[in-house]
């Protein structure tokens, strides 16, 4: 395969300029990683620490293999919500490696408000429970959790993607041989008592592990009967007598390595093999991407530099290079492994659309993982397109794209607005990950459209009933919406809120996807079976 | 099918889609639907609404002579470059996109270098820039701000002059 020729000029007074701006995009993000890593603040970490028990992210580490890498999902879940009270939602999620192979964890962070749920940690357990169904992966739940937040019960509790299906999901995993592994290292109370007792295989910490439905508080209240915590759900009780744990641990090393030796013996079955070469770094300077994104994101950027910084020496098999040429498709790899890339570069015609679609039905025949950068505005608009079929050719894509049977994974390299982020594979398209770039955006369409459609609506309501719109009236009127669109536009807005698995730094993309490709091959690929082309 | 055609110095953009002989024609805004046949080599018949029309079509060096009704129209067909000849090595000064000229940065018989932006087009959130794909000196340009541009259209004209 033959190189990407770059025509970057990184003497460029442009060049220089939209690296500096990325470059404080990406201390920014770094900056607002390394303050929710540090969990619910000085002062519950001490505490946490004062009863031996090790941090949430310190579980993690030493349960991993060791230097091998953890992908962490939604780092910043929660991100300028209920006042910041929830860094990190209060819980880690991620894939790591133990003995060579990949797992899920999720740790309960105790120091965030008892490790207890609010709505987005519950969305965040969830999200990881999924990733884990979807690409077969055993699951590790590191228990340490008061449970349901209280006062937020409402929105915790009652609904279907609520509390309860934390534990549905883990029984179907269970009946689809996916191990579910918990290592209780702090209190599983109420509700959180079901994530040991829905375990296969289970371990508790002495003195610091306890399950039980109800607490003592709740047991003095109920019945008058006074225990302690340890008498009521402690280690002893759980492994000697009740049978809801099967492993007694001395201490949080202790369970750790108790853990690793459950994983040691799950037997896993092969992973789906693919035609994996040594990989091989780029031929450009991945971080000449800083410089590539333009700083206002109203000016397009050639998507051909970005990928010649992404796969794997910079190789490039293009497909259809001169037809529907706003969509770039071809063939390459990342970290050794084959991918379908899917990038865009302008806005969809037609054209683009046939040629994507036939490009998934390439990659789903072939079995080879899609790749979408994902920068994107949206369809053409107007009477030429519409009577064209646009909208019918947009819909093959998005058939092409649901169907698609292969791991798919989206990065948000710019813009992801309207049916745009359909065509590319959003959310809603099931990428097993979908990482945003600290510069993207993302909307039902740009703030200034919604302002101008709503204006224009308006202004024709008011017109019929013989009233002229003021400037001020106009500007009073599109404010507001402006503001708002630039609020919930942010990659930040949208990570707190888990519309995708968290935002990094364009520097890790290669090293994110070569580790998500991975991890998808424990599930197998299924044969490609598409549904009705609208023709 | 979209046609752009020249009358008189002035530029008419039209959408043509056909269905045998039916021809859909979108002009300004307005949809009209025409049958049309040849009834001998050169010689149409025209059906719009209940108006029958008999042109005879000439053809010149460069243009056409549609004579109808006694009247003559001479008529130059302005051919389009779409997107899918875009991956010429020199850039061109057609309009990547249809949408809205925002800025005319460059004067009419001012000198340019190469990659120098002539004009903005906003279309689909996003500034398209189109550059002088050579130094020289901007002999014309067809468009003014606010001004619709199509895909494909030329936006301005160029004396190439390397020395510039």
């Amino acid at each position: 395969m033959e190189v990407i020729e770059s025509t970057i000029n990184t003497s460029s007074k442009d060049y220089k300029e939209n690296f500096s701006h990325y470059q404080k995009l990406a201390k920014d993000l770094k900056d607002k990683i390394s303050i929710v890593s540090k969990g619910g603040g000085e002062e519950s970490v001490k505490l946490h620490k004062s009863r031996k028990k090790m941090l949430a992210r310190e579980r993690i580490d030493a349960l991993l293999d060791p230097d091998t890498p953890f992908i962490e999902f939604n780092t910043l879940a929660g991100y300028d919500m209920y006042d910041n009270k929830a860094p990190a939602a209060g819980i880690v999620t991620g894939i790591g490696i133990i003995h060579g192979r990949e797992v899920v964890v999720v740790a309960n962070d105790a120091t965030v408000t008892g490790g207890t749920y609010y709505p987005i940690t519950v969305k965040k357990h969830l999200r990881a429970q999924e990733i884990a169904m979807e690409n077969n992966l055993p699951c590790l739940y590191l228990v340490d959790s008061g449970g349901a937040f209280l006062p937020m019960q409402d929105e915790v509790f009652p609904d279907r993607e609520h509390f309860g299906r934390i534990f549905y999901n883990q029984a179907k995993m269970s009946s689809m041989q996916i191990p579910q592994i918990a290592v209780v290292m702090g209190s599983c109370t109420a509700g959180g008592a079901y994530v040991p007792a829905m375990s296969d295989e289970t371990v508790i910490v002495k003195g610091n592990g306890t399950i039980f439905l109800g607490g003592p508080p709740l047991v003095k209240a109920a019945t008058g009967e006074e225990v302690t915590a340890e008498q009521l759900g402690g280690a002893d009780v759980h492994c000697r007598e009740s049978g809801v744990t099967d492993h007694y641990a001395l201490d949080d090393p202790d369970a750790i390595r108790i853990t690793r030796n459950i994983v040691e013996n799950l037997n896993r079955p092969e992973k789906t093999p693919l035609d994996i070469k040594k990989p091989e770094d780029p031929a450009y300077d991945i971080h000449e991407i800083y410089g590539i994104i333009s700083k206002d994101p109203r000016k397009p950027f050639e998507v051909r530099e970005i990928i010649a910084r992404i796969v794997d020496g910079s190789r490039f098999h293009e497909f259809k290079a001169l037809y529907g040429t706003t969509l770039v498709c071809g063939f390459g790899r990342i970290m050794g492994y084959p991918v379908g890339v899917i990038a865009n570069n302008g806005v969809l015609f037609s054209e683009s659309a046939l040629k994507g679609t036939h490009f998934i039905e390439l990659c789903c025949q072939r079995k080879i993982p899609l790749v979408f950068l994902q920068n994107i505005t949206g369809f053409m608009v107007g009477r030429k397109y519409e009577a064209g079929g646009i909208a019918k050719d947009g819909a093959k894509m998005v058939t092409a794209v649901t169907c698609a049977q292969v791991p798919k994974f989206t990065v948000i390299i710019g813009g992801s607005f309207g049916a745009g982020n359909y065509g590319m594979c959003g959310r809603a398209y099931g990428p097993r990950q979908l990482w945003m770039w600290p510069n993207a955006r993302i909307s039902v369409m740009g703030g200034q459209q919604a302002a101008t459609v709503l204006l224009t609506v308006k202004r024709d309501q008011l017109w019929r009933k013989g009233i002229e719109m003021t400037k001020k009236e106009e500007q009073e009127l599109t404010a507001p919406i402006l503001k708002k669109y630039e609020i919930e536009g942010n990659p930040y807005y949208s990570t707190a809120r888990i519309w995708d698995d968290g935002v990094i730094d364009p520097v890790d993309t290669r090293l994110v996807l070569g580790l998500g490709i991975s991890a998808s091959l424990n599930a197998l690929i299924p044969d490609w079976k598409p549904g009705v082309f609208r023709m | 099918m979209f046609i752009n055609y020249e009358h008189n110095s002035h530029v008419y953009n039209v959408t043509v889609e056909r269905r045998e002989n039916q021809f859909f024609i979108m002009y300004d805004n307005n949809e009209y639907t025409v049958d049309a046949s040849e009834v001998k080599p050169g010689q149409l018949s025209i059906q719009l609404g209940d108006r029958v029309i008999k042109c005879v079509i000439s053809e010149g060096e460069d243009s056409k002579f549609v004579f109808i009704d006694g009247d003559i129209f001479k008529v130059k067909r302005i051919e389009l470059t779409g997107r899918k000849q875009t991956e010429k090595k020199e850039g061109d000064l057609n309009s990547p996109i249809s949408g809205t000229v925002v800025q005319v940065k460059i004067k009419e018989g001012s000198k340019v270098k190469k990659d120098d932006v002539i004009l903005v087009i906003e279309a689909m959130k996003m500034e398209y820039l189109i550059r002088a794909p050579y130094a020289g000196k901007v002999t014309k340009i067809h468009f003014k701000e606010k001004d619709q541009i199509e895909i494909g259209q030329l936006s301005a004209e160029m004396e190439r002059k390397e020395d510039y």
